[in-house]
Protein backbone atom coordinates (compact mmCIF):
# COMPACT_ATOMS: atom_id res chain seq x y z
CA UNK A 1 0.00 0.00 0.00
CA UNK A 2 1.29 3.41 -0.84
CA UNK A 3 0.72 6.63 0.97
CA UNK A 4 0.08 9.61 -1.14
CA UNK A 5 0.51 12.96 0.54
CA UNK A 6 -0.03 14.71 -2.77
CA UNK A 7 -3.75 14.29 -2.22
CA UNK A 8 -3.70 16.36 0.93
CA UNK A 9 -0.99 18.90 0.19
CA UNK A 10 -3.31 21.07 -1.95
CA UNK A 11 -5.53 21.28 1.15
CA UNK A 12 -2.79 22.61 3.48
CA UNK A 13 -4.78 25.82 3.77
CA UNK A 14 -7.43 23.88 5.72
CA UNK A 15 -4.85 22.64 8.17
CA UNK A 16 -3.44 26.11 8.56
CA UNK A 17 -6.85 27.64 9.23
CA UNK A 18 -7.66 24.83 11.67
CA UNK A 19 -4.38 25.29 13.44
CA UNK A 20 -5.07 28.99 13.92
CA UNK A 21 -8.48 28.22 15.43
CA UNK A 22 -6.93 25.63 17.72
CA UNK A 23 -4.29 28.11 18.85
CA UNK A 24 -6.88 30.81 19.35
CA UNK A 25 -9.32 28.69 21.36
CA UNK A 26 -6.56 27.06 23.40
CA UNK A 27 -4.84 30.34 24.18
CA UNK A 28 -8.04 32.04 25.27
CA UNK A 29 -9.09 29.03 27.34
CA UNK A 30 -5.62 28.90 28.92
CA UNK A 31 -5.83 32.57 29.76
CA UNK A 32 -9.33 32.52 31.24
CA UNK A 33 -8.81 29.10 32.78
CA UNK A 34 -5.61 30.24 34.50
CA UNK A 35 -7.14 33.41 35.91
CA UNK A 36 -10.23 31.59 37.13
CA UNK A 37 -8.09 28.66 38.29
CA UNK A 38 -5.90 30.85 40.50
CA UNK A 39 -9.06 32.37 41.92
CA UNK A 40 -10.55 28.92 42.60
CA UNK A 41 -7.28 27.74 44.16
CA UNK A 42 -7.15 30.73 46.48
CA UNK A 43 -10.78 30.20 47.50
CA UNK A 44 -10.00 26.52 48.03
CA UNK A 45 -7.69 27.40 50.96
CA UNK A 46 -9.59 30.48 52.16
CA UNK A 47 -9.90 30.88 55.93
CA UNK A 48 -13.69 31.05 55.41
CA UNK A 49 -15.31 27.64 55.27
CA UNK A 50 -18.21 28.37 52.87
CA UNK A 51 -15.77 29.73 50.30
CA UNK A 52 -13.56 26.67 50.71
CA UNK A 53 -16.51 24.35 50.27
CA UNK A 54 -17.72 26.20 47.20
CA UNK A 55 -14.33 25.88 45.51
CA UNK A 56 -14.02 22.23 46.56
CA UNK A 57 -17.44 21.54 45.08
CA UNK A 58 -16.50 23.19 41.80
CA UNK A 59 -13.29 21.19 41.49
CA UNK A 60 -15.17 18.01 42.39
CA UNK A 61 -17.73 18.46 39.64
CA UNK A 62 -15.26 19.52 36.97
CA UNK A 63 -12.87 16.68 37.68
CA UNK A 64 -15.61 14.13 38.06
CA UNK A 65 -17.38 14.69 34.74
CA UNK A 66 -16.14 14.31 31.15
CA UNK A 67 -14.98 17.44 29.37
CA UNK A 68 -17.19 16.49 26.44
CA UNK A 69 -20.24 16.36 28.69
CA UNK A 70 -19.37 19.79 30.06
CA UNK A 71 -19.12 21.20 26.53
CA UNK A 72 -22.43 19.62 25.50
CA UNK A 73 -24.07 20.93 28.62
CA UNK A 74 -23.03 24.48 27.83
CA UNK A 75 -23.82 24.35 24.12
CA UNK A 76 -26.90 22.13 24.05
CA UNK A 77 -28.08 22.32 27.65
CA UNK A 78 -27.92 25.99 28.57
CA UNK A 79 -30.37 27.16 25.89
CA UNK A 80 -33.01 25.51 28.07
CA UNK A 81 -32.27 28.31 30.56
CA UNK A 82 -32.44 30.88 27.81
CA UNK A 83 -28.66 31.10 27.51
CA UNK A 84 -27.81 30.75 23.84
CA UNK A 85 -24.11 30.81 23.08
CA UNK A 86 -22.36 30.37 19.78
CA UNK A 87 -20.37 27.19 19.34
CA UNK A 88 -17.17 29.16 19.63
CA UNK A 89 -18.23 30.92 22.85
CA UNK A 90 -19.50 27.63 24.30
CA UNK A 91 -16.24 25.95 23.44
CA UNK A 92 -13.99 28.59 24.94
CA UNK A 93 -16.13 28.98 28.05
CA UNK A 94 -16.34 25.22 28.47
CA UNK A 95 -12.62 24.65 28.16
CA UNK A 96 -11.89 27.61 30.43
CA UNK A 97 -14.21 26.39 33.15
CA UNK A 98 -12.79 22.91 32.75
CA UNK A 99 -9.14 23.89 33.01
CA UNK A 100 -9.96 26.25 35.89
CA UNK A 101 -11.00 23.21 37.90
CA UNK A 102 -7.75 21.40 37.29
CA UNK A 103 -5.59 24.51 37.67
CA UNK A 104 -7.49 25.36 40.86
CA UNK A 105 -6.45 22.05 42.34
CA UNK A 106 -2.85 22.62 41.25
CA UNK A 107 -2.91 26.10 42.82
CA UNK A 108 -4.29 24.70 46.07
CA UNK A 109 -1.38 22.28 46.21
CA UNK A 110 1.09 25.03 45.41
CA UNK A 111 -0.23 27.30 48.14
CA UNK A 112 -0.19 24.51 50.69
CA UNK A 113 3.40 23.74 49.73
CA UNK A 114 4.64 27.19 50.78
CA UNK A 115 6.22 26.85 54.24
CA UNK A 116 4.14 28.21 57.10
CA UNK A 117 7.13 30.37 58.07
CA UNK A 118 6.42 32.52 55.02
CA UNK A 119 2.89 33.24 56.25
CA UNK A 120 4.24 34.01 59.70
CA UNK A 121 6.97 36.32 58.42
CA UNK A 122 4.47 38.19 56.26
CA UNK A 123 2.09 38.50 59.18
CA UNK A 124 4.61 39.83 61.71
CA UNK A 125 5.72 42.27 59.04
CA UNK A 126 2.22 43.65 58.99
CA UNK A 127 0.60 42.03 55.96
CA UNK A 128 -3.03 40.99 56.13
CA UNK A 129 -4.12 37.55 54.90
CA UNK A 130 -4.92 38.82 51.39
CA UNK A 131 -1.68 40.80 51.31
CA UNK A 132 0.39 37.81 52.38
CA UNK A 133 -1.38 35.67 49.80
CA UNK A 134 -0.86 38.14 47.00
CA UNK A 135 2.69 39.31 47.61
CA UNK A 136 4.35 36.42 49.40
CA UNK A 137 2.58 33.06 49.12
CA UNK A 138 0.97 33.04 45.70
CA UNK A 139 4.08 34.17 43.79
CA UNK A 140 6.08 31.38 45.40
CA UNK A 141 3.30 28.86 44.83
CA UNK A 142 3.01 29.76 41.15
CA UNK A 143 6.73 29.23 40.61
CA UNK A 144 6.55 25.84 42.25
CA UNK A 145 3.46 24.94 40.21
CA UNK A 146 4.84 25.78 36.79
CA UNK A 147 5.60 22.18 35.76
CA UNK A 148 2.11 21.02 36.73
CA UNK A 149 0.54 24.02 35.02
CA UNK A 150 2.57 23.21 31.92
CA UNK A 151 1.08 19.72 31.87
CA UNK A 152 -2.37 21.20 32.19
CA UNK A 153 -1.70 23.55 29.27
CA UNK A 154 -0.66 20.58 27.12
CA UNK A 155 -3.76 18.67 28.18
CA UNK A 156 -5.92 21.60 27.29
CA UNK A 157 -4.44 21.94 23.80
CA UNK A 158 -5.24 18.27 23.22
CA UNK A 159 -8.72 18.55 24.67
CA UNK A 160 -9.47 21.46 22.36
CA UNK A 161 -9.92 18.75 19.70
CA UNK A 162 -13.26 18.05 21.42
CA UNK A 163 -14.48 21.34 19.98
CA UNK A 164 -14.79 19.55 16.65
CA UNK A 165 -17.94 17.98 18.10
CA UNK A 166 -19.44 21.48 18.27
CA UNK A 167 -18.59 21.91 14.56
CA UNK A 168 -15.90 24.44 15.36
CA UNK A 169 -13.40 24.49 12.52
CA UNK A 170 -10.36 23.76 14.63
CA UNK A 171 -7.56 21.43 13.65
CA UNK A 172 -9.32 18.09 14.15
CA UNK A 173 -12.38 19.38 12.35
CA UNK A 174 -10.16 20.56 9.50
CA UNK A 175 -8.77 17.04 9.35
CA UNK A 176 -12.28 15.64 9.07
CA UNK A 177 -13.02 18.02 6.23
CA UNK A 178 -9.86 17.13 4.34
CA UNK A 179 -10.48 13.42 4.88
CA UNK A 180 -14.03 13.61 3.63
CA UNK A 181 -12.98 15.10 0.32
CA UNK A 182 -9.69 13.26 -0.23
CA UNK A 183 -10.36 9.96 1.57
CA UNK A 184 -6.67 10.08 2.51
CA UNK A 185 -7.42 9.40 6.18
CA UNK A 186 -4.01 8.13 7.13
CA UNK A 187 -2.09 11.02 5.63
CA UNK A 188 -4.55 13.57 6.96
CA UNK A 189 -4.38 12.48 10.55
CA UNK A 190 -0.62 12.02 10.45
CA UNK A 191 -0.46 15.70 9.61
CA UNK A 192 -3.06 16.65 12.23
CA UNK A 193 -1.16 14.65 14.86
CA UNK A 194 2.15 16.21 13.88
CA UNK A 195 0.71 19.70 14.23
CA UNK A 196 -0.68 18.91 17.71
CA UNK A 197 2.70 17.50 18.67
CA UNK A 198 4.36 20.67 17.48
CA UNK A 199 1.95 22.86 19.45
CA UNK A 200 2.31 20.87 22.66
CA UNK A 201 6.08 20.69 22.29
CA UNK A 202 6.39 24.43 21.76
CA UNK A 203 4.15 25.06 24.77
CA UNK A 204 6.21 22.76 26.96
CA UNK A 205 9.42 24.38 25.80
CA UNK A 206 8.12 27.87 26.46
CA UNK A 207 7.08 26.88 29.97
CA UNK A 208 10.41 25.24 30.65
CA UNK A 209 12.12 28.46 29.62
CA UNK A 210 9.92 30.35 32.05
CA UNK A 211 10.72 27.84 34.77
CA UNK A 212 14.43 28.38 34.20
CA UNK A 213 14.06 32.12 34.31
CA UNK A 214 12.08 31.98 37.53
CA UNK A 215 14.34 29.43 39.09
CA UNK A 216 16.86 32.02 40.17
CA UNK A 217 15.06 32.21 43.49
CA UNK B 1 7.97 53.92 66.11
CA UNK B 2 8.14 55.65 69.42
CA UNK B 3 5.84 54.60 72.15
CA UNK B 4 3.96 57.62 73.44
CA UNK B 5 2.02 55.63 75.98
CA UNK B 6 4.86 53.47 77.18
CA UNK B 7 5.96 55.87 79.91
CA UNK B 8 2.48 55.94 81.39
CA UNK B 9 2.22 52.18 81.47
CA UNK B 10 4.28 49.77 83.50
CA UNK B 11 6.56 48.97 80.62
CA UNK B 12 6.86 48.95 76.88
CA UNK B 13 6.01 45.27 77.17
CA UNK B 14 3.51 44.42 79.87
CA UNK B 15 2.17 40.90 80.24
CA UNK B 16 -0.27 39.92 82.96
CA UNK B 17 -1.51 36.45 83.81
CA UNK B 18 -0.83 35.07 80.35
CA UNK B 19 -2.15 31.56 79.87
CA UNK B 20 -1.90 29.61 76.64
CA UNK B 21 -2.55 25.99 75.85
CA UNK B 22 -2.67 23.87 72.72
CA UNK B 23 -5.55 21.47 72.96
CA UNK B 24 -5.34 20.27 76.53
CA UNK B 25 -1.61 20.96 76.76
CA UNK B 26 -0.93 24.02 78.93
CA UNK B 27 2.18 25.68 77.54
CA UNK B 28 2.17 29.06 79.31
CA UNK B 29 0.85 28.89 82.85
CA UNK B 30 0.50 32.44 84.05
CA UNK B 31 3.27 34.69 82.75
CA UNK B 32 3.75 38.15 84.24
CA UNK B 33 6.38 40.23 82.54
CA UNK B 34 7.27 43.89 82.30
CA UNK B 35 10.04 45.18 80.10
CA UNK B 36 11.16 48.80 80.23
CA UNK B 37 11.90 50.87 77.19
CA UNK B 38 15.47 50.24 76.06
CA UNK B 39 15.84 47.16 78.22
CA UNK B 40 17.48 44.04 76.80
CA UNK B 41 16.05 40.84 78.25
CA UNK B 42 17.39 37.38 77.53
CA UNK B 43 15.14 34.38 77.96
CA UNK B 44 16.75 31.03 78.63
CA UNK B 45 15.30 27.67 79.53
CA UNK B 46 15.03 24.10 78.38
CA UNK B 47 13.40 23.14 75.10
CA UNK B 48 9.63 22.92 75.38
CA UNK B 49 9.43 25.36 78.28
CA UNK B 50 7.27 27.77 76.27
CA UNK B 51 9.83 30.39 75.23
CA UNK B 52 8.82 30.47 71.57
CA UNK B 53 5.15 30.46 72.47
CA UNK B 54 5.72 33.49 74.69
CA UNK B 55 7.48 35.37 71.88
CA UNK B 56 4.70 34.44 69.46
CA UNK B 57 2.03 35.65 71.88
CA UNK B 58 3.93 38.93 72.24
CA UNK B 59 3.55 39.68 68.54
CA UNK B 60 0.09 38.09 68.27
CA UNK B 61 1.27 35.29 66.03
CA UNK B 62 -0.61 33.19 68.57
CA UNK B 63 -3.81 34.12 70.32
CA UNK B 64 -3.92 33.79 74.08
CA UNK B 65 -6.39 32.02 76.35
CA UNK B 66 -6.40 34.47 79.24
CA UNK B 67 -4.48 37.40 80.61
CA UNK B 68 -3.36 40.50 78.76
CA UNK B 69 -0.47 41.47 76.54
CA UNK B 70 0.21 45.18 76.16
CA UNK B 71 2.84 46.78 73.98
CA UNK B 72 3.54 50.49 74.21
CA UNK B 73 0.61 50.75 76.58
CA UNK B 74 -1.76 49.29 74.01
CA UNK B 75 -3.48 46.01 74.74
CA UNK B 76 -2.87 43.91 71.64
CA UNK B 77 -4.60 40.83 72.94
CA UNK B 78 -7.99 42.51 72.59
CA UNK B 79 -7.92 41.71 68.88
CA UNK B 80 -8.97 45.08 67.52
CA UNK B 81 -5.63 45.82 65.87
CA UNK B 82 -4.62 45.00 62.34
CA UNK B 83 -1.42 43.17 61.58
CA UNK B 84 0.05 46.48 60.42
CA UNK B 85 -0.58 48.09 63.82
CA UNK B 86 1.19 45.25 65.59
CA UNK B 87 4.11 45.29 63.15
CA UNK B 88 4.71 48.96 63.87
CA UNK B 89 5.18 48.07 67.54
CA UNK B 90 7.05 44.80 67.46
CA UNK B 91 9.31 42.81 65.15
CA UNK B 92 10.12 39.11 65.41
CA UNK B 93 13.27 37.38 64.23
CA UNK B 94 12.83 33.67 63.52
CA UNK B 95 15.30 30.88 64.02
CA UNK B 96 14.85 29.94 60.33
CA UNK B 97 15.09 33.57 59.04
CA UNK B 98 12.00 33.16 56.83
CA UNK B 99 13.19 35.63 54.22
CA UNK B 100 10.99 35.79 51.13
CA UNK B 101 12.90 33.62 48.64
CA UNK B 102 11.27 34.92 45.46
CA UNK B 103 12.36 38.54 45.72
CA UNK B 104 15.63 40.37 46.22
CA UNK B 105 17.11 41.32 49.56
CA UNK B 106 16.12 44.93 48.89
CA UNK B 107 12.53 43.98 48.10
CA UNK B 108 12.38 41.82 51.21
CA UNK B 109 13.09 44.96 53.19
CA UNK B 110 10.94 47.44 51.27
CA UNK B 111 7.79 45.33 50.83
CA UNK B 112 6.16 46.16 54.15
CA UNK B 113 7.26 49.81 54.29
CA UNK B 114 5.71 50.31 50.85
CA UNK B 115 2.59 48.20 51.34
CA UNK B 116 1.89 48.86 55.01
CA UNK B 117 3.52 52.16 55.89
CA UNK B 118 2.68 53.69 52.50
CA UNK B 119 6.26 54.76 51.86
CA UNK B 120 7.22 55.74 48.32
CA UNK B 121 9.49 53.28 46.56
CA UNK B 122 12.36 55.77 46.52
CA UNK B 123 12.06 56.42 50.22
CA UNK B 124 11.83 52.70 50.96
CA UNK B 125 14.90 51.95 48.86
CA UNK B 126 16.86 54.57 50.76
CA UNK B 127 15.68 53.06 54.02
CA UNK B 128 16.75 49.62 52.79
CA UNK B 129 20.19 50.93 51.87
CA UNK B 130 20.75 52.46 55.26
CA UNK B 131 19.50 49.37 57.09
CA UNK B 132 21.64 47.08 54.95
CA UNK B 133 24.64 49.25 55.75
CA UNK B 134 23.76 48.96 59.42
CA UNK B 135 23.85 45.15 59.29
CA UNK B 136 26.90 45.10 57.02
CA UNK B 137 25.08 43.80 53.93
CA UNK B 138 25.24 46.78 51.58
CA UNK B 139 26.74 44.78 48.75
CA UNK B 140 23.92 42.19 48.71
CA UNK B 141 20.88 44.36 48.03
CA UNK B 142 20.23 42.71 44.68
CA UNK B 143 20.97 39.14 45.79
CA UNK B 144 18.29 36.54 46.36
CA UNK B 145 18.13 35.14 49.89
CA UNK B 146 19.29 31.69 48.87
CA UNK B 147 22.53 33.14 47.56
CA UNK B 148 23.40 34.22 51.10
CA UNK B 149 24.87 32.32 54.02
CA UNK B 150 22.68 31.71 57.05
CA UNK B 151 24.38 34.49 58.99
CA UNK B 152 23.83 36.91 56.13
CA UNK B 153 20.19 35.87 55.81
CA UNK B 154 19.61 36.47 59.48
CA UNK B 155 21.20 39.91 59.27
CA UNK B 156 18.91 40.75 56.36
CA UNK B 157 15.97 39.46 58.39
CA UNK B 158 16.94 41.89 61.16
CA UNK B 159 17.14 44.75 58.65
CA UNK B 160 13.74 43.73 57.26
CA UNK B 161 12.16 43.80 60.70
CA UNK B 162 13.75 47.16 61.54
CA UNK B 163 12.30 48.65 58.35
CA UNK B 164 8.90 48.74 60.06
CA UNK B 165 10.52 50.90 62.76
CA UNK B 166 9.23 48.77 65.61
CA UNK B 167 9.73 49.89 69.21
CA UNK B 168 10.42 46.32 70.30
CA UNK B 169 12.40 43.49 68.73
CA UNK B 170 11.85 39.86 69.66
CA UNK B 171 14.41 37.22 68.75
CA UNK B 172 13.55 33.51 68.87
CA UNK B 173 16.86 31.66 68.93
CA UNK B 174 18.25 33.80 66.13
CA UNK B 175 21.55 31.92 65.91
CA UNK B 176 20.43 28.34 66.59
CA UNK B 177 20.16 27.42 62.90
CA UNK B 178 23.59 28.83 62.05
CA UNK B 179 26.91 27.15 61.53
CA UNK B 180 29.10 27.99 64.52
CA UNK B 181 31.39 30.28 62.56
CA UNK B 182 28.43 32.45 61.48
CA UNK B 183 26.98 33.03 64.94
CA UNK B 184 29.30 35.91 65.82
CA UNK B 185 28.29 38.19 62.96
CA UNK B 186 24.62 37.98 63.95
CA UNK B 187 25.33 38.49 67.65
CA UNK B 188 27.42 41.54 66.76
CA UNK B 189 24.49 43.09 64.91
CA UNK B 190 22.20 42.33 67.85
CA UNK B 191 24.67 43.87 70.26
CA UNK B 192 24.82 47.04 68.16
CA UNK B 193 21.06 47.14 68.16
CA UNK B 194 21.03 46.80 71.95
CA UNK B 195 23.57 49.61 72.24
CA UNK B 196 21.36 51.81 70.08
CA UNK B 197 18.67 51.63 72.75
CA UNK B 198 16.28 49.12 71.15
CA UNK B 199 14.01 47.27 73.53
CA UNK B 200 14.84 43.61 72.99
CA UNK B 201 13.61 40.24 74.20
CA UNK B 202 16.02 37.56 73.09
CA UNK B 203 15.41 33.84 73.45
CA UNK B 204 18.85 32.36 73.24
CA UNK B 205 21.21 29.56 74.05
CA UNK B 206 24.12 31.94 73.60
CA UNK B 207 25.10 32.43 77.20
CA UNK B 208 27.73 34.97 76.16
CA UNK B 209 25.01 37.22 74.79
CA UNK B 210 22.82 36.72 77.84
CA UNK B 211 25.71 37.57 80.12
CA UNK B 212 27.40 40.39 78.31
CA UNK B 213 24.62 42.20 76.50
CA UNK B 214 21.38 41.78 78.40
CA UNK B 215 20.23 43.81 81.35
CA UNK B 216 18.14 40.98 82.69
CA UNK B 217 17.97 37.23 82.22
CA UNK B 218 14.75 35.28 82.57
CA UNK B 219 14.82 31.57 83.20
CA UNK B 220 11.69 29.80 82.01
CA UNK B 221 10.71 26.24 82.71
CA UNK B 222 7.48 24.37 82.17
CA UNK B 223 5.46 27.40 81.14
CA UNK B 224 6.40 29.71 83.99
CA UNK B 225 9.09 32.27 84.70
CA UNK B 226 11.10 30.54 87.39
CA UNK B 227 13.59 33.25 88.10
CA UNK B 228 14.80 36.54 86.69
CA UNK B 229 17.64 38.85 87.59
CA UNK B 230 20.56 40.75 86.11
CA UNK B 231 22.92 38.31 84.41
CA UNK B 232 25.70 38.79 86.95
CA UNK B 233 23.37 37.57 89.67
CA UNK B 234 21.47 34.90 87.78
CA UNK B 235 24.55 33.17 86.44
CA UNK B 236 26.68 33.39 89.57
CA UNK B 237 24.04 33.03 92.23
CA UNK B 238 20.83 31.43 90.98
CA UNK B 239 18.20 31.25 93.69
CA UNK B 240 16.17 28.31 92.47
CA UNK B 241 17.25 24.72 92.22
CA UNK B 242 15.80 24.36 88.73
CA UNK B 243 17.82 27.30 87.48
CA UNK B 244 20.99 25.92 89.04
CA UNK B 245 20.35 22.56 87.45
CA UNK B 246 19.82 24.08 84.01
CA UNK B 247 22.91 26.25 84.26
CA UNK B 248 25.08 23.42 85.51
CA UNK B 249 24.25 21.39 82.45
CA UNK B 250 25.08 24.35 80.25
CA UNK B 251 28.11 25.82 81.89
CA UNK B 252 30.72 23.68 83.54
CA UNK B 253 31.98 26.80 85.32
CA UNK B 254 29.05 29.14 85.98
CA UNK B 255 31.41 32.08 86.52
CA UNK B 256 33.50 31.20 83.49
CA UNK B 257 34.78 33.63 80.89
CA UNK B 258 32.63 35.61 78.53
CA UNK B 259 31.97 34.93 74.85
CA UNK B 260 31.96 31.21 75.37
CA UNK B 261 29.54 29.79 72.93
CA UNK B 262 27.57 26.93 74.27
CA UNK B 263 24.85 26.62 71.70
CA UNK B 264 26.23 23.48 70.10
CA UNK B 265 26.43 21.56 73.31
CA UNK B 266 22.85 21.94 74.32
CA UNK B 267 20.97 21.38 71.10
CA UNK B 268 19.17 18.42 72.56
CA UNK B 269 17.86 20.19 75.59
N1 LIG C 1 1.36 24.93 67.33
C1 LIG C 1 1.46 24.08 68.36
N2 LIG C 1 0.55 23.10 68.54
C2 LIG C 1 0.63 22.25 69.58
N3 LIG C 1 1.58 22.28 70.51
C3 LIG C 1 2.52 23.24 70.41
C4 LIG C 1 2.52 24.18 69.33
N4 LIG C 1 3.57 25.00 69.49
C5 LIG C 1 4.20 24.59 70.61
N5 LIG C 1 3.59 23.53 71.16
C6 LIG C 1 3.99 22.85 72.38
O1 LIG C 1 4.19 23.81 73.37
C7 LIG C 1 5.30 23.49 74.18
C8 LIG C 1 6.24 24.65 74.26
O2 LIG C 1 6.76 24.89 72.98
P1 LIG C 1 7.70 26.12 72.68
O3 LIG C 1 7.03 27.38 73.07
O4 LIG C 1 8.13 25.98 71.27
O5 LIG C 1 8.93 25.85 73.65
P2 LIG C 1 10.43 26.35 73.55
O6 LIG C 1 10.50 27.45 72.56
O7 LIG C 1 10.77 26.78 74.94
O8 LIG C 1 11.24 25.18 73.15
C9 LIG C 1 5.91 22.25 73.60
O9 LIG C 1 5.50 21.15 74.36
C10 LIG C 1 5.33 22.18 72.21
O10 LIG C 1 5.18 20.83 71.83
MG1 LIG D 1 11.60 27.53 70.75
Amino acid sequence: MGFDFSLVTPRLGFFWAGTLVTIETSALSLLFGSILGVFIGVLRVAPVRPLRSLAACYIYVIRGTPTLTQLFFIYFGLPALGINLTAMASGIIGLSLNSAGYIGEIVRGGIEGVPVGQWEAARVLGLSYPGAMRFIVLPQALRAMLPAIGNEFVTLIKESSLLSTLAIAELTMAGQQVRSVTYASFETFIIVGAIYLLLTTLTSMALRQLEKRWDVL
Amino acid sequence: MDCPNAAASRGIISVKGLHKSYGGNAVLKGIDLDVKEGEVVSVIGPSGSGKSTLARCLCRLEGIDSGTVSLCGVEISSGSHGNGDIARMVGLIFQQFNLYPHISVRDNITLSPVRILGMSRGEANELASSLLARVGMSDKADARPRQLSGGQQQRVAIARALAMRPAIMLFDEPTSALDPELVGEVLDVMEQLADSGMTMLVITHEMSFAKDVSDRVIFMDDGVIVEQSPPAILFSNPQRARTRQFLQRLLPRPDGGSRTRTGDDIDGL
